[in-house]
């Protein structure tokens, strides 16, 4: 008769601990607990209700129990409570209650703070049509039927439905007219101001999401068309660049289709007019994208660096290729980083200066742009190997400590001690000596090195080109020459802290001084000072 | 004993003119007298039949018995007491009858004068007649009162109301009342769910109140116009000035503001008709025909306020006036735009929130007690500014530089229970807030601190409004109660008691003489504030209501329920317009659009819909053919949310709709 079963109230009779109660009074007390249950259901009901609910918690149930003046039961807040099938009965439940070892529950971390409330705004309709921003329910469930429809309208419904079952998503007229907007500005109007409010706007703005393949796409077409639109190009460039730099966009999916692009104007052989149009700067900066582009999603898409690196040592290593597209290789390969420039354009260093020796010299080339073009490309080589240098020089630690002035003076006196045997030093350390060997040498060698370094570095202070240049350099090398001479313990501690930091870049050490061989002097100035760090990077 | 107990076993079966049953009983005793065992009969079945046998000779017990089941069954589970209460009325009368019968004349006329009212607007007929009846002899005569003694009621119950009745009798041991109905009473047990109201509204239907008495009610005369000299008024008056003389003449507009007043001023000291006022009106504006005629507002004719009213200052009033020569016409072929504001992070613990009418304040209240307030002017700027009003951290205020507790809000705190409502002044410097803990608490949006707490309630308040006006205010709660209070007094200024369950939701009439009450009894009840009287019972909702509004002409009163059916009502005849049907769960708020020709809900299944009230609302012509419900409200739009149940929308001033929900993540 009642929904509580008699064998219920005897569960709960033996829980509680009641013994002495006669089967009499079972009906009597089931139909009392179905009344107040469904008692305080409804309360709770009322409470769910008024708490803008459609589900209820254990909270309204305790509201319930608090607005009929009872004790509240306290269960966890929420829906926490799991019950279970008690194992031999088919109709009994529980809660399962689990001992929890309190030092557990001490030493865990403490959980993360839930976030605070906060309110965000947006427009759900503008004049009663839903603009299709993110916020706002997808288009397609706007497209559902609507009843009491005006006749006029019913084409519209149709076409709705018809667009709904191919395409798979629809682009909304705001987001169409924007696109319209931004390539048009980008083609035509690329000097304006509204093309850079654009491209603030691409790179800011949440919601661009569906437009980023139809940039792509627009962005591959327009530069495999005008090629010699060098204006366009770099426009074309910037747009990507906005792109990458929007944090709402997704770009990788699309990576495949934009590298092309992005290379073509890096290493293309003709980018815009020969004579007039200045490339180089298109070229520095897309450039600087590649490394971009590396540095973002060179983790997530895995053959990304070794596609692009691949196809910019091809560019390098091409003889016939012409000394503009070697430019844009050079600087492709920089802008990856000095770990692949050490990799790919230090070992083929030498023999790429001897090709491009007799290109630079007045009287062996006489066309007077092909010799600018060599120098161009001589330059991006210097740099390119300087700020390798430069990076692993400034992985050393002391090295941009400044120096006492004591240091400095006794320093000079060593230094201009031995000025010739610099070169013959380098010669016999680098060229001649494995590089693993020199890997594994000792705290002497070591110092043998940057006693070296100390010197070449005088020979610019001498020259008078920067004063701030040499003050690192002293540091390490009046340990190396105390540790060796007169083995004061304190230096001696330096010393050794010192070779176990140049183990890993003991190179650096090596291409110093080849690189000066090579590019000379001017390569000091990629070794790395506190005044220089500005400058070059 | 057993002697005494047979005698009055006899008495009884004369009295009821059992002879058959007399005659076996006599039998029966003659057997047991023959067999003269006397095995000790149940000795409480004695004692039970010898207080039965006395009873009936002390008609208080009547009297006792039918207020006790009068009392019970009020208090009863909101989902079966309309069933129960049907029984109440067949009771009273056999109580009274057999009274009469029995010949305590005094008593009895006691007994229908005391209970009479119950029973006054359903069969108040039946009862002028029954009144006549002065004397046992009477019963026999009256044609009527003969039939009632002769023929059984029907009463279609559910199964499980009919168990909770017998059980009440038998615990009770009121038997009295059980011998009544089971005499007069019979029940047509049926299983399931009991039946719904409106099922059977003929029958026994409601409460103290069914179609016939809610028909009365709503016979009663209601001034359901606009107030006089609204700022609406002034402003067809000023605007049609002002684009005349091209918005040069300042002062012309404030001589014309002058004559305006005056004009009405002596409109309402005629105290003529108030359609003449009307007219008087309809000439004398000028600017009216360019408002359009979507503008119902300006057609509803003119009231008085009963309520002395605040004065509102001269720069708020200008702010207004200006808002609204703004406005924008909406219709059903301009559609408002919306703006949502949506919580974040609420972790299922935000139970209402409430924008201020010029949409800048957003305030939201939690089921952890406390209320916060978003100001929306500066979400976009959260970084600059952090103000942190705390009820005993007031001046911190100044100190803007001093982070305490990065908020982008202002906690209000102070409530004990979760908070059910909020509600912003009309100027948006005071904000109203009820909670679980039976509090109203009133709050100040300019020092971020309580203002004064309105103690009064003994339940929950689920539902707190300030009148359209300010300065009053009207609150709801689980204690079947509706209270009426001025910010100014801790005490409730009326109290509007009638419902016959919790009160869930409450709404001012536009010229603030009126308020309405939602309740789970499935009515809506208008109250007259100034008299504190019920002047309009809305029956028609199959479940509780959850929500309502008003239109700004004062006319129609729009409501939302639990199943998400939405009514419109017509206060001038009490009439259901047309139900709206569309949304798929509960509707949590409703708001018309300022010149009342849209009406926008905002319901559980995270949409917001738009409906075309002209459609159907098309005034007074249809009314006497009653073609009303012919005419079907329209659902303009539908505007889904991702996942945002739609807690409350507010249309501005400017008839730009704001929405607010919380986003819910399980969904």
């Amino acid at each position: 008769m009642s929904v509580v079963e008699k064998e219920t109230i005897q569960v709960v009779q033996q829980t509680i601990g009641v013994s002495n109660l006669s089967p009499d009074v079972y009906p009597d007390l089931a139909a009392d607990i179905e009344y107040r249950l469904r008692e305080i259901m409804q309360e709770a009901i009322k409470c769910m209700h008024h708490s803008k609910r459609t589900a209820m918690t254990s909270d309204d149930v305790d509201t319930a129990l608090q607005i009929r003046r009872m004790e509240p039961l306290y269960v966890g807040s929420g829906n926490s409570l799991r019950f279970k099938r008690a194992a031999r009965s088919k109709d009994m439940f529980y809660v399962e209650s689990k001992d929890v070892e309190l030092r557990e529950v001490i030493e865990s971390p403490l959980p993360k703070a839930p976030l605070d409330t906060a309110v965000v705004s947006h427009w759900l309709a503008i004049e009663g049509v839903q603009p299709a921003t993110p916020e706002n329910a997808p288009l397609e469930v706007l497209l559902a039927p609507v009843d009491n429809k005006k006749p006029d309208s019913k084409e519209d419904a149709i076409s709705g439905g018809e667009n709904k079952t191919p395409v798979k998503h629809v682009l909304s007229i705001e987001l169409q007219l924007y696109f319209e907007k931004v390539t048009d500005v980008t083609v035509s109007r690329s000097n304006s101001i509204i093309f850079d409010k654009a491209l603030l706007s691409l790179a800011t703005d949440a919601g661009l999401h569906p437009l980023v393949p139809y940039f792509v796409y627009f962005v591959a077409e327009e530069v495999t068309r005008k090629l010699n639109n060098l204006h366009l190009l770099f426009a074309l460039m910037r747009l990507v660049r906005s792109l990458l730099e929007n944090p709402h966009l997704h770009i990788e999916p699309y990576l495949h289709q934009l590298m092309p692009s992005v290379m073509t104007c890096l290493v293309s052989k003709n980018l815009g007019n020969k004579f007039t149009d200045n490339h180089w700067d298109l070229r520095n900066f897309t450039a600087n994208l590649v490394g971009l582009i590396c540095g973002r999603f060179g983790y997530g898409y895995h053959n990304l660096h070794l596609r692009v690196s691949r196809t910019l040592l091809h560019a390098f290593m091409d003889p016939t290729k012409t000394f503009s597209q070697h430019y844009g290789a050079i600087k492709g390969i920089t802008a990856l980083g000095p770990s692949v420039v050490r990799q790919l354009i230090l070992p083929n260093l030498d023999s790429y200066l001897q090709f491009i020796e007799p290109e630079m010299q007045l009287d062996k080339q006489k066309n007077e742009s092909r010799r600018q073009e060599a120098w161009r490309v001589h330059g991006a080589l210097m740099r390119a190997a300087g700020l390798c240098i430069y990076s692993q020089l400034r992985m050393i630690p002391n090295f941009l400590s400044p120096p006492t002035h004591s240091i400095w003076k006794r320093n000079g006196k060593f230094g201009t001690a031995n000025p010739n045997k610099r070169k013959a030093a380098s010669m016999n350390n680098l060229m001649e000596q494995p590089l693993k060997k020199v890997a594994t040498g000792d705290g002497s060698h070591l110092v043998k090195v940057e006693m070296q370094g100390a010197a070449s570095g005088f020979s610019i202070t001498r020259g008078g080109s920067d004063v701030g240049m040499p003050r690192y350099l002293p540091n390490d090398n009046m340990a190396g020459v105390n540790g060796r001479r007169d083995k004061f313990s304190a230096s001696q501690i330096s010393s050794i802290a010192v070779s176990r930091a140049w183990k890993k870049e003991i190179n650096a050490g090596h291409l110093l001084p080849k690189l000066y061989e090579i590019f000379g002097q001017s390569m000091f100035h990629f070794v790395p000072s506190p005044e220089l760090c500005n400058l070059h990077l | 004993m057993e002697e005494e107990l047979d005698k009055a076993v006899f008495t009884y079966l004369k009295k009821r003119g059992f002879t058959q049953t007399e005659l076996v009983f006599q039998q029966e005793k003659q057997n047991k007298n023959n067999k003269s065992d006397t095995d000790g009969s149940d000795t409480d079945v004695t004692k039970q039949i010898l207080t039965f046998s006395q009873s009936e000779n002390i008609p208080a017990l009547y009297q006792d018995g039918y207020s006790k089941l009068r009392s019970w069954t009020y208090s009863s589970l909101d989902l079966y007491k309309h069933e129960l209460i049907r029984v109440l009325y067949p009771v009273f009368i056999h109580c009274f009858m057999d009274l009469i019968a029995k010949g305590h004349l005094q008593e009895a006329r006691e007994f229908f004068s005391s209970f009479r009212e119950d029973h006054e607007m359903m069969h108040s007929r039946d009862l002028t007649k029954l009144e006549g009846v002065l004397s046992p002899s009477h019963l026999e005569e009256m044609e009527f009162a003969h039939s009632l003694r002769q023929s059984k009621v029907n009463i279609k119950i559910c199964q499980y109301s009919y168990e909770l009745l017998l059980q009440y009798l038998h615990k009770t041991q009121s038997i009295t009342m059980l011998g009544i109905i089971n005499e007069h009473i019979d029940f047509q047990v049926s299983p399931g769910q009991p039946s719904s109201i409106s099922d059977d509204a003929e029958a026994f239907s409601l409460v103290g109140s069914g179609q016939d008495a809610a028909n009365l009610i709503n016979q009663k005369e209601i001034h359901w116009g606009l107030l006089e000299d609204s700022l609406e008024d002034r402003l067809d008056k000023s605007g049609g000035l002002l684009s005349d003389s091209e918005k040069t003449e300042g002062d012309a507009k404030e001589v014309d503001l002058d004559e305006n007043k005056k004009k009405s001023l002596e409109g309402g000291k005629q105290g003529g008709p108030l359609k003449k006022l009307k007219k008087d009106k309809v000439g004398g504006g000028p600017g009216k025909g360019a408002r359009g005629d979507g503008d119902k507002a300006a057609s509803a004719p003119r009231v008085k306020p009963e309520l002395a009213l605040p004065t509102v200052p001269t720069d708020v009033e200008n702010s207004i006036l200006e808002d609204l020569r703004n406005r924008v016409q909406l219709s059903n072929s301009t559609l408002p735009s919306v703006c949502f504001y949506t919580f974040i992070n609420t972790h299922n613990g935000l139970n209402c929130s409430s924008i201020s009418h010029d949409g800048s304040l957003v305030a939201g209240g939690f089921s952890d007690s406390s209320l916060k307030v978003w100001d929306v002017a500066k979400l976009g700027r959260m970084s600059s500014s952090i103000i942190q009003g705390e009820n005993d951290a007031a001046p911190s205020e100044n100190t803007l530089g001093s982070n305490v507790g990065k908020r982008a809000y202002t906690l209000y705190q102070g409530h004990s229970g979760p908070v059910y409502s909020a509600s912003f002044s009309p100027f948006g410097d005071y904000l109203l807030s009820s909670s679980a803990d039976s509090t109203i608490r009133l709050w100040s949006t300019k020092f971020n601190a309580n203002v004064v707490v309105y103690k009064g309630h003994n339940y929950p308040v689920w539902d707190v409004q300030f009148s359209p006006v300010g300065h009053y205010f009207a609150s709801a709660s689980h204690d079947r109660t509706a209270r009426v209070w001025s910010m100014d007094r801790v005490q409730p200024l009326r109290i509007l008691a009638g419902h016959l369950s919790d009160v869930d939701c409450v709404q001012w009439h536009v010229n603030c003489n009126y308020i309405v009450t939602g309740s789970s009894d499935k009515t809506i009840r208008m109250w007259d504030v100034y008299t504190g009287n019920c002047v309009r019972i809305f029956i028609g909702h199959r479940c509780s209501i959850l929500s309502l509004a008003m239109s700004p002409d004062g006319r129609y009163v729009a409501s939302g329920d639990e199943d998400g059916t939405i009514m419109m009502w017509d206060v001038s005849n009490g009439r259901c317009i047309t139900p709206l049907v569309g949304h798929t769960s509960c509707v949590w708020s409703l708001a018309f659009s300022c010149e009342g020709s849209l009406l926008a809900s905002g319901s559980a299944d995270s949409t917001v819909k738009l409906w075309d009230v002209n459609a159907s609302a098309k005034p007074p012509k249809s009314e006497d053919t009653k073609s009303g419900s012919i005419n079907r409200l329209r659902s303009l739009k539908t505007l889904p949310t991702k996942s945002t149940p739609v807690y409350s929308l507010r249309f501005s001033r400017r008839n730009l709709l704001f929405a607010s929900g919380s986003l819910s993540t399980n969904v």
